[in-house]
């Protein structure tokens, strides 16, 4: 049931939600039978969308840490994990609900979307322009203005970074707009952009005093610096990667 | 204790890329309800963060619901159960106060019976999602009165007749609004009086078309005593646009497109709301029973969140009136 990326015109604009495989039963479902599951308990803030895409972990070995596949979604459906795996009726999680996405053909995408530091992806919303384009998991993001300008000034620099990195679980995740993993520690770097009309957005900012307990170092620029001065900015990225022996290869 | 004036937006939200409010693919492409509700889910997770506890649905919500040429697309709400009663468990859960507003294509009241029959079909999906959703009475379907046609009384009468003919599905959940050029609140108070149909005060509507010199508390106090004391009712507050329009013509003598300045039309929208407006209206209703208001302007979420600032900016005393 799937087929080459030779798919009739679609909208750029068309909104996606990159799910996760972690196994090869679920890739094969979604492959052979036509859906993906997310449980309603622990479903992000977004979970609507005219194409699934599938990234797909380090389990699946050449093709792992990637999304190779997106799919049109048909419908969503409630059904309880009974209904949806007959198989395990005596499953402890049995009578929870989960939505049930139902989806057309699977296509290929012309290149793998990577995740070079092999980060952890959760879900992810973008578009289909983005999910076609798009080189590495981190430009499946939409970004702001300020943001994006930083993020491009970063990856010029040649400095990995991972945006919007997602720590704890929904719906009590935050998410750090820049993330650089070093050899003898971590840098957040919070861009304070014009205030976020997005109240969710703004809810999921991590407090400071948080990030450094948690053993961030913790670096803030405002929208001014990234405008006036965005290599400013990127130059005081690159001192502290430098102080922390450089990067390191992985997000672990 | 008072609840607090809700204050809810309409349809589209603009204060976060990409959440749509209903699925607009083309029917060749197979836009199902069920995708539209996963929209609905995550308009109501984006509401939950922001504490907006009042919001219309999209009037797309069932794609193709009732396109006559199209039966594939008419059972989406058998098809939806389950999908609408978990929704409408998430709205409650939060508190959501839920409307729709059908298109200006549903007239009740035309002459033309399949016309008024499509209508009643579309009023119908409507409250039947809100029935499905199990959503409590403050939950309805606004409409206005329609044509004027053969004259303003027989049109009021005609509408009156229609409504009788409605199921009760759709006469529990319908509420009739003043409009703005044609039926004001004298006319819905007439229909009222016959049907018992609760009634959404509109102001900017008033200002435009009161033929009767209804002042405008007064018009209010009458609109709020139609629902039952124990629903909260709900109004429509907006703006009228003051800037000059833009508007393309064609020049007579080359043949090209031409854009021209005009006077603004008081019945427009603006893009958000006019604060000083919005609280000298509140000061002036503060003796009446409570209501909701729904916010009709092109800025939608964003004009609201700014008439919070605006409120505790500016009138500080009526802050925690509004939520």
């Amino acid at each position: 049931m799937t087929e080459q990326s030779d798919a009739p015109y679609t909208p750029d604009h068309a909104p996606v939600l990159v799910a996760v495989l972690n196994n090869q039963p679920d890739f094969e479902r979604a492959r052979d039978d036509g859906w993906y599951r997310i449980p309603l308990k622990r479903a992000p803030r977004r979970i609507a969308a005219e194409y699934l895409a599938f990234y797909q972990t380090g389990a699946f070995g050449d093709e792992g840490c990637a999304v190779n596949w997106y799919a049109p979604v048909r419908r969503f459906q409630v059904l309880s994990r009974a209904e949806l795996l007959p198989d395990e009726p005596d499953h402890p999680r049995a009578g929870d609900l989960y939505y049930r996405i139902e989806i057309g053909p699977l296509q290929r995408l012309a290149a793998p979307v990577t995740s070079p530091r092999l980060r952890r992806v959760t879900f992810i919303p973008t578009t289909l322009g983005r999910l076609l384009a798009a080189r590495e998991v981190n430009d499946l993001w939409q970004r702001d203005d300020v943001q994006g300008r930083l993020w491009a000034a970063l990856r010029e620099a040649g400095l990995l970074a991972e945006y919007r990195y997602q720590l704890g679980e929904p719906p009590n995740e935050t998410l750090i707009d820049f993330a650089l993993f070093c050899r003898d520690g971590r840098i957040a770097v919070l861009c304070e952009a014009a205030p976020d009309p997005d109240p969710d957005l703004r809810e999921r900012r991590p407090a400071e005093y948080d990030l450094v307990a948690a053993g961030w170092q913790v670096m803030q620029f405002s929208a001014r610096q990234v405008t006036d001065s965005v290599a400013g900015c990127v130059e005081q990225v690159a001192a502290l990667v430098r102080q922390l022996g450089g990067q390191a290869a992985t997000t672990e | 204790m008072t609840l607090p004036i809700r204050l809810g937006f309409v349809v589209k939200v603009l204060g976060r890329a990409g959440l749509k409010e209903h699925d607009s693919r083309r029917w060749q492409n197979n836009p199902h309800l069920s995708v539209s509700l996963a929209y609905l889910r995550d308009i109501f997770e984006y509401l939950r963060a922001g504490q907006i506890t009042m919001y219309r649905i999209s009037s797309d919500l069932a794609p193709y619901a009732t396109h006559p040429d199209m039966p594939q697309f008419h059972n989406q709400l058998d098809e939806c159960a389950a999908e609408l009663a978990v929704v409408g468990d998430l709205a409650r859960a939060i508190g959501l106060r839920l409307s729709f507003h059908p298109s200006q294509y549903v007239i009740l009241n035309s002459p033309d019976e399949a016309l008024t029959a499509k209508s009643v079909w579309d009023l119908r999906v409507q409250a039947e999602i809100l029935d499905r959703m199990a959503l409590g009475p403050e939950a309805v379907v606004v409409t206005h009165v329609g044509g004027i046609y053969e004259g303003r009384e027989p049109a009021r009468e005609r509408f009156v007749r229609r409504w009788e003919q409605l199921s009760p599905v759709v006469q529990e959940r319908l509420v009739l609004e003043n409009d703005d050029v044609r039926f004001g609140v004298a006319d819905t108070l007439w229909i009222h009086r016959r049907t018992g149909i609760r009634l959404v005060f509109d102001n900017l509507h008033h200002h435009n078309h009161n033929p009767d010199g209804i002042p405008l508390r007064d018009a209010l106090a009458s609109c709020l005593a139609t629902w039952p004391a124990d629903v909260r009712p709900k109004i429509h507050f907006s703006s009228p646009r003051t800037e000059m329009r833009i508007v393309q013509r064609q020049d007579k003598e080359t043949g090209r497109k031409v854009d021209e300045l005009q006077q603004p039309v008081w019945t427009r929208h603006s893009d958000f709301i006019h604060p000083f407006e919005f609280i000298d209206f509140l000061r002036a209703a503060a003796d009446l029973r409570p209501f909701d208001v729904m916010l009709e302007c092109k800025a939608k979420d964003l004009a609201l969140l700014r008439l919070r600032d605006d409120l505790a900016r500016y009138a500080p005393d009526l802050q925690d009136r509004v939520t």
